[in-house]
């Protein structure tokens, strides 16, 4: 029992850190007022650029490269909703189609559909003693984006709710007229957490093809980015929410596969399509049971415009 | 100009401006020769080789493409109407793929194993895929209305359970069409000869019944939007909710219809390719044309006649698109131009303020803001 009980821990934390940085960089662009549909689209340049950086330089760097190619799609994304004041959701929406169409083209005309050639995974971290405690030691020996993964929402919860720059961000996304009348910038903030948000949606592509695979695959990443939005409606919009809601997602996936190698007679039974589908069926019940009107920021994929009122 | 030309103008140029940047990437990756060739090969692969044609070739050079391309936009359509509609009452549908698998499963269930008359088993087979696909935009909008859960997150879960039920038990396991010795079959049983869509030109193409109903839809659609109460009150609740209800609207009947309609179109989108073309439920669609739904939405501006000529002239895109490999071009070139069509649609702002700078003399059109009272 214990030993289940590790193994499903293990591989929660294994399969979550992807997930929390995506599900984390939506909730700071959309607490700022930007919607940020574009996530899954960030997740993938941000894998694909990690992928080619490892092949030429250390895997820890290339991460960074693919934090900074979220970025880069992110600053798209900005300058067509801020400066430009553009519907958010399409935007959004067209840069998951150019990531999708554009990294399978790179990809086939570089590497061919197998996907990139190997690279060098993120080392995993022994932690000292750990390895002995029963189900703690579930904690050991993991690559280093878990532990950050672990840390940052509480970071980023902190930021949000305890500093001066986090009651402004929260503000630009509530009353951005509000904010301006007190002389602050709506654009520099909406940017700030924008491109805020696309480094940590390129590092949870980046993530997925540095320690979770050894590479970037066709489909990478088959649909996390959306599921990362669901984590931050369900998580509510703030940090810690969506960070259980992601740990919840992983924790249904390593049930999942945890429940039909543990129980060999249990695929007989029941369908594999049907394990599958639990836990989204899951989600879907809990929030049916939550059922309260999500707390979206008020100013939500409303464009800022100075003279409005 | 007309008001309506300047809402299109945007989107006409931004699929040029998108056609002119994958043109100079292929010229970049290639030659210029090649990029022209190889769109002179995706235009004959949509509309069909005219020039053949007229030199005297076989008319399946014309009919061929041609089918292919109607094929395609007729279910671009029916998935863009099914966008279109969700955003006209303010819902966001992500799940018009789900939508689409159940109707397509409800479609081939009902060619394959019921027995009834040409006349009756192709409506009832649309039908059933309809219901299919309102039923399950309905739960989104039922647990929107009732339990307040957020429509983007539920039809995202319901679009995976849609696909990890259909795909990978029912269809594997027990609706599997059973093999005949030496043959293996992947998906669904064959569907009935009389619940096949007619194909209107013959064995001479693709081309089928589908594709005239999803433009009929489409016109349906426009006119109930724009021409009855029901649908004003619809569109009344997507500009605003409170303000609609303050006048007398019932939001969640409208909601909840609107939601079903939405669902129903990408349920037919489902039952015209199981009934049209596969001929079953393939072991999966194929392409996300749920998702493309989104694009060619956005696209068509929301209207259903804009979605309409977008999923024609993606339809073209796609069919003729492959024609492009031809030359050594990658397949998905006409994807990426629906994208970066996309992307220059939303910067739409861009377009209208070089607009108009062109004419200084128009008047700043500043258009009045309504002011919502907030609880």
């Amino acid at each position: 029992m214990l030993e289940v009980v590790h193994s499903l821990l293990f591989s929660t934390l294994d399969a979550m850190p992807a997930l929390v940085f995506a599900a984390l960089g939506a909730v700071l662009s959309e607490r700022a007022g930007v919607v940020s549909v574009g996530v899954e689209g960030m997740m993938r340049v941000g894998a694909f650029c990690a992928a080619v950086a490892a092949l030429v330089m250390p895997t820890p760097l290339a991460v960074v490269a693919g934090m900074l190619a979220g970025a880069a799609l992110a600053a798209v994304h900005g300058f067509l909703s801020i400066r430009w004041r553009s519907d958010q959701v399409v935007s959004g929406i067209a840069l998951n189609l150019v990531a999708l169409a554009g990294g399978t083209f790179l990809l086939e005309s570089h590497f061919g559909p197998n996907g990139t050639p190997p690279i060098q995974q993120l080392s995993r971290w022994d932690l000292p003693g750990l390895a002995s405690v029963p189900v703690l030691g579930a904690l050991g020996n993991h690559s280093a984006p878990t532990y950050l993964a672990l840390l940052l929402p509480f970071a980023l919860h902190f930021l949000l709710t305890r500093t001066p720059l986090g009651l402004r961000l929260r503000a630009v996304g509530d009353k951005p007229h509000a904010v301006g009348t007190l002389g602050l910038s709506v654009a520099g903030l909406r940017w700030g957490a924008v491109l805020g948000g696309g480094l940590l949606a390129g590092l949870g592509g980046a993530v997925l093809s540095t320690s979770v695979l050894n590479r970037f695959e066709q489909h990478t990443p088959a649909g996390l980015g959306f599921m990362a939005l669901a984590a931050m409606v369900f998580g509510r919009w703030t940090p810690v929410g969506a960070f259980l809601a992601a740990l919840f997602f992983a924790f249904g996936d390593a049930l999942r596969i945890g429940l039909a190698s543990s129980v060999p007679g249990l695929v007989d039974v029941v369908p594999q399509g049907m394990l599958q589908a639990l836990p989204y069926v899951l989600t879907l019940t809990l929030l049916t049971l939550q059922g309260q009107r999500s707390n979206a920021p008020a100013a939500l994929g409303v464009p800022y415009e100075q003279e409005s009122r | 100009m007309h008001e309506r030309l300047r809402q299109a103008l945007p989107s006409v140029l931004s699929v040029l401006l998108a056609l002119a940047v994958c043109w100079v990437l292929i010229a970049l990756t290639m030659t210029p020769g090649t990029a022209t060739d190889a769109y002179l090969q995706m235009l004959w692969g949509g509309i069909g080789n005219w020039p053949g044609y007229l030199d005297g070739a076989a008319a399946t050079v014309l009919t061929r493409p041609l089918g292919e391309a109607a094929m395609k936009a007729a279910l671009l359509t029916l998935t863009g109407l099914s966008v279109a509609v969700a955003f006209k009452v303010g819902l966001f549908n992500i799940g018009a793929q789900g939508q689409m698998i159940l109707g397509a499963l409800a479609a081939a269930v009902v060619g394959a194993h019921v027995a009834l008359p040409a006349v009756l088993h192709i409506p009832a087979a649309l039908l059933a895929a309809a219901l299919a696909g309102a039923a399950w935009a309905g739960l989104a909008a039922l647990l929107k209305l009732y339990r307040g859960v957020h429509e983007v997150i539920s039809t995202i879960m319901l679009n995976w359970v849609a696909l990890r039920l259909v795909d990978n038990w029912l269809v594997i396991g027990p609706l599997r069409g059973v093999a005949e010795a030496g043959q293996s079959i992947t998906g669904t049983a064959e569907i009935q000869a009389t619940a096949t869509l007619p194909r209107l030109l013959g064995e001479l193409s693709r081309l089928n019944l589908g594709f005239p109903l999803a433009l009929l839809l489409a016109v349906a659609v426009w006119a109930w939007l724009e021409r009855t109460r029901s649908g004003f009150e619809t569109r009344a609740v997507g500009l605003g909710a409170e303000a609609a209800r303050t006048a007398g609207v019932p939001v969640a009947r409208r909601t909840g219809l609107a939601m079903a309609l939405a669902g129903s179109m990408a349920g037919l989108a489902g039952a015209v390719l199981v009934l049209g073309t596969e001929g079953r439920y393939p072991g999966s669609l194929g392409a996300p044309y749920g998702f493309d739904g989104i694009a060619i939405a956005l696209i068509g501006n929301n209207h259903p006649l804009g979605a309409t000529l977008a999923a024609l002239f993606f339809g073209v895109l796609r069919a003729g698109g492959t024609r492009m490999q031809l030359l050594d071009v990658h397949k998905s070139f006409p994807e990426l131009i629906q994208g970066l069509a996309l992307l220059f649609v939303a910067g739409r702002m861009v377009w209208l303020a070089m607009l108009r700078r062109r004419q200084p003399a128009a008047p700043a059109a500043a258009p009045a803001v309504v002011e919502v009272p907030r609880a």
